[in-house]
């Protein structure tokens, strides 16, 4: 089943669609010429970070440098507050650490296999063409997750659509879209009412269950902190939000660069039919190196602080100033990352800031880790694998969001 | 490219021991991570595969604060091995630097931030702020890295695994077989799916751009060097008539060789005899024909070469002059290669000159015979020493004062490791005719006041030093002649290191404990290694011939 416009709204097509395409295409070479230029750039109140040592002190100096998602969050979460928006508070720490009783790592295995399994009914249902996007990853990322977290379809709603709009809303809406606000206000309400209802349902159902909802309400009902409804709902509307709408976007740009490097393809492909899913993940994080998420990631500083303290590009950041932490060039930093250029599955994880670093890396670090390869897994284990013809056989974008990608393959 | 590379911090004299107690426990804890295959240190093993060497050390002396030393020998640019021990034991390096004291350079608000309570600043720029390069490296294995030594020691032990066979009912193929380059053949065909790289040409152990650089660096010392002795004669040249040049260039010469002529022989003698140093398996002996051809090839490349040094600054220097003066463009060529001759014509001179001031010091230099060893030191050493095939050795000494010591010992270490980066047996791993060196360097600290020497070796402390004074003597005394308490020299190369017993124990007196130290390929020598990578380029190539196949072969 082909699904259109589940996807985030995106940046607007056209010439200033092209245009903005352009730009991001070039942000790795402006990039490069930052980090041996003025790897630290000042524009006004912004500071864009460029090489991996700075990138990696700013993300570790919380204290200076603090996240800031809690604006928005608060109109997702309806004021509850959800630690993706905090500093490192005793409050952060106990609601980590509560989502860690409940999200383990000895789900991964299930997770996996979940997402295995489902991938290959796509691509055997594709039957020897299939949209990667939407078809695929994002059809089998909200099935496994919503059914991992506990959070059905709401009955008036699309899951993929609300959570893609509040993802865009958080995280790529810097121009604080007005249109886009509209459709939150009515999307965040219903999607907290409608999460509210399934813990309330849960509940009386008497049965909690073994997904994240039923181990919440479990701990719940020992009276364990950090297991209000309130704190509850923020945090599955939080990994609702923020795990699921990832995966359509880096699969496909992973899958992109792989097809444009017949060599790696075709490692790839090996490591796949070998079952080995260790080197299979250091193919998609490679290729995603070459293609990340997102060119930065933002942060406020909440105080002065100097960066680069002691060396020649140290640079005094003032109270208020708005950082642009360029992650995807601190991974193509040839001063720390060896060989930055070339396509290397077998990097070591230090050289990885996909997930970001620090106090607010990726609380689905490990299941984004457990389940991207195996979603490809299927794809590359079928012979013939290559782009469909025309554009639709190239991975097209809305600003950046994976938009589109086909693939053909031959079939059983 | 290997690289090597030491950090050096001074310790705060109070925290001395919670500093050593700390790199112990650190040892300890590595030493309790296996890696994939049960081995000790399995975390750098796997977290840091750029890594060769490492080793902390501590060094006290009675004149300065105790210093800690990370000595490193790599892969590759320094930036990414950083990065790489950083994510592998960086909180416990920032542990040790917290008993550091604060440097008084630019780092200082650095390592301000790093060793600071709960700091996560990274800690790798700091490191790579405090690293330096040596005066002198060694190399045992040039152009190896650590992967391909291990895949290559891999590939040769799955090589003698087939060649025993495990089946002994069974009659062994590989006796039976008629020839060398069936047994590769056999062998080759046996290891490809396994080792699937032995279908991809060996990479390049000295790339055509290193050559080039390491030959470069070497002439760019070599023409900066005969400017500076030819400096007398080109001053002398601007204001004196040529005849007078001449007179009093002769004169210093002839008093200069008066007043040395007692050891010149000795030192003639020397280079006379200085190529038996190399190994003899590098050396092929020359016919009197071969060496009419290389004496007469040698002489025209001086001939070139003088001309060359000749004449492209003097004609450099009559085109700027001539136009501005408006004198002819040959009588400009013609001074200007006047003066630069004088120059040249005092080159020998100079260096007489050099050699007599260097033997009148040599004549006062005071030595150590005898230094006092303490028991407790040299026990907690040799609790370290000879657990596998390899050992460790840091010694720090300090510098003879004065200002030729300060030129010599600089002009020598570095000449010397420019020209062990060309010579053909110092790349295959030879200094003198030994082999048991994987790396060694030297280097100055504190503004030249102190010499470090490091080393990861072959075998015992005690052979080690026995081949050094058997087989690498000139060398090891014109590393360490400049060092206070050395026994005795002459002209820097002579005498030396080869007065064994005192020698021995001036070595061991300036030895610190190898508190930490790990090493990628504990169980393999440089010759194994070089066996290892000489079975592996047979096993590369699809044939080989009948010649090639009986020298491989002997490597199984």
């Amino acid at each position: 089943m082909r699904v259109e416009g589940v996807g985030p709204r995106g940046r607007p097509g056209g010439l200033k669609g092209a245009l903005a395409g352009w730009m991001m295409r070039s942000l790795p070479a402006v990039f490069r010429v930052l980090r041996a230029v003025s790897p630290v750039l000042r524009i006004g109140d912004t500071v864009v970070v460029t090489r991996y040592d700075d990138v990696r002190e700013v993300f570790l100096n919380d204290d200076a440098f603090a996240v800031p998602y809690a604006r928005k969050l608060d109109v997702i979460m309806g004021g509850q507050p959800f630690f993706l928006g905090m500093r490192d508070t005793s409050d952060y720490r106990r609601d980590t650490a509560a989502m860690r009783t409940v999200v383990r790592s000895d789900d991964l295995p299930a997770l996996a296999a979940e997402a295995g399994r489902l991938a290959a009914e796509a691509v055997r249902a594709g039957g020897g063409r299939i949209e990667v996007v939407n078809d695929l990853v994002r059809e089998v990322t909200f099935a496994v997750l919503g059914r991992y977290f506990g959070v059905s379809d709401p009955p008036d709603g699309d899951l993929r659509i609300w959570a893609s709009r509040l993802f865009e809303f958080q995280f790529a809406d810097p121009g604080d879209d007005p249109d886009l606000r509209a459709e939150v206000d009515a999307i965040a309400p219903a999607l907290r009412a409608h999460i509210q209802g399934l813990i309330e349902a849960r509940r009386a159902s008497g049965a909690f269950g073994d997904d994240v909802l039923g181990r919440c309400l479990d701990r719940q009902s020992r009276g364990d902190p950090g297991f209000s409804d309130g704190q509850i709902r923020a945090a599955l509307t939080g990994f609702v939000v923020g795990g699921p709408p990832q995966p359509p976007m880096v699969v496909p740009q992973a899958l992109e660069q792989l097809l444009r490097r017949p060599a790696e393809l075709e490692g790839a492909r090996k490591a796949a039919l070998a079952g080995d899913d260790a080197l299979l993940l250091g193919y998609v994080l490679e290729a995603m190196r070459f293609d990340p998420l997102a060119p930065t990631l933002p942060r406020v500083a909440v105080r002065d602080e100097l960066i680069a303290a002691g060396s020649r590009r140290a640079t005094n950041v003032r109270e208020g100033a708005t950082l642009l932490v360029a992650f995807s060039s601190a991974m193509m930093d040839e001063r720390r990352v060896p060989d930055p250029r070339r396509f290397n599955p077998r990097r070591l994880a230090h050289e990885y800031m996909h997930f970001g670093h620090g106090l607010h890396t990726c609380f689905g670090l490990q299941i984004n880790h457990a389940i991207l390869p195996m979603m490809l897994k299927p794809l590359l284990e079928r012979r013939g694998l290559r782009r469909a013809p025309g554009p639709d056989g190239h991975l097209r974008k809305r600003g950046a969001f994976a938009e589109r990608l086909e693939v053909v393959y031959d079939p059983e | 490219m290997q690289s090597v590379l030491s950090t050096v911090f001074e310790v705060q004299p109070d925290s001395k021991d919670m500093l050593v107690a700390r790199i112990v426990q650190l040892r300890q804890d590595e030493e309790s991570l296996v890696g994939p295959q049960g081995e000790k240190y399995g975390r750098l093993k796997v977290r840091v595969p750029l890594l060769h060497f490492m080793a902390l050390s501590v060094f006290e002396d009675d004149r300065y604060d105790p210093i800690l030393v990370i000595e490193t020998n790599f892969d590759g640019p320094p930036g990414p091995f950083w990065a790489q021990l950083e994510a592998a034991v960086g909180e416990d390096l920032r542990a040790i630097l917290r008993f550091c004291e604060r440097p008084s350079g630019p780092t200082g608000a650095l390592f301000d931030r790093v060793v600071a309570a709960d700091s996560r600043q990274p800690i790798a720029p700091l490191l790579e702020g405090h690293s330096f390069q040596p005066l002198i490296v060694h190399l045992g294995n040039r152009g190896l890295d650590r992967d391909r030594i291990l895949r290559e020691a891999d590939l040769f032990h799955a090589a003698r695994t087939i060649l025993a066979d495990a089946d002994r009912t069974a009659p062994n193929p590989y006796r039976s077989a008629t020839s060398a380059t069936a047994i590769h053949a056999d062998l080759r065909g046996a290891l490809l799916a396994s080792f699937p790289w032995l279908d991809e040409p060996a990479p390049a152990r000295i790339p055509a751009h290193e050559n080039r650089s390491d030959w470069l660096r070497l002439g760019g010392f070599l023409a900066l060097l005969l400017l500076a002795l030819s400096l007398p004669g080109v001053l002398l040249g601007l204001m004196l008539r040529p005849w007078w040049v001449a007179v009093l260039l002769s004169l210093v010469a002839a008093a200069a060789f008066a007043a040395s002529i007692r050891d010149l022989g000795d030192l003639l003698r020397f280079f006379g005899t200085s190529d038996g140093a190399a190994p003899a398996d590098a050396r092929p002996r020359p016919t009197a024909g071969s060496r009419l051809v290389t004496a007469l090839k040698g002489s025209a490349g001086v001939v070139a070469v003088i001309g060359v040094y000749l004449a492209i600054p003097s004609a450099a220097a009559a085109a700027v002059v001539a136009p501005l003066t408006g004198a002819g463009f040959g009588d400009i060529f013609r001074a200007s290669a006047q003066v630069l001759g004088a120059g040249l014509a005092s080159v020998p001179a100079s260096a007489l000159a050099i050699l007599w001031w260097l033997r009148r010091l040599e004549a006062r230099d005071a030595s150590h015979d005898h230094p006092r060893l303490d028991e407790g030191k040299l026990r907690a050493m040799m609790e370290r020493e000879d657990h596998i095939a390899q050992n460790h050795m840091g010694s720090l000494v300090l510098v003879k004062p004065g200002v030729l010591r300060a030129v010599l010992l600089r002009v020598g270490l570095r000449g010397l490791g420019l020209v062990l980066r060309v010579t053909e047996w110092a790349r295959r791993g030879y200094l003198g005719s030994m082999r048991t060196i994987h790396f060694a360097h030297w280097a100055l600290i504190d503004n030249g006041g102190r010499l470090m020497f490091f080393s990861n070796f072959d075998g015992s402390w005690e052979s080690y030093l026995d081949d050094f004074i058997e087989k690498a003597h000139s060398g090891l005394t014109l590393a360490w002649g400049n060092a206070t308490g050395f026994p005795p020299a002459r002209f820097l190369l002579l005498d030396g290191a080869t007065q064994g017993r005192k020698f021995k124990a001036w070595a061991r007196h300036s030895m610190t404990v190898s508190l930490f130290w790990y090493s990628a390929y504990k169980d393999y020598t440089v010759d194994q290694i070089e066996r290892h990578a000489r079975v592996a380029d047979g096993l590369r190539r699809r044939s080989l011939t009948k010649e090639e196949g009986t020298l491989w072969a002997r490597d199984l």
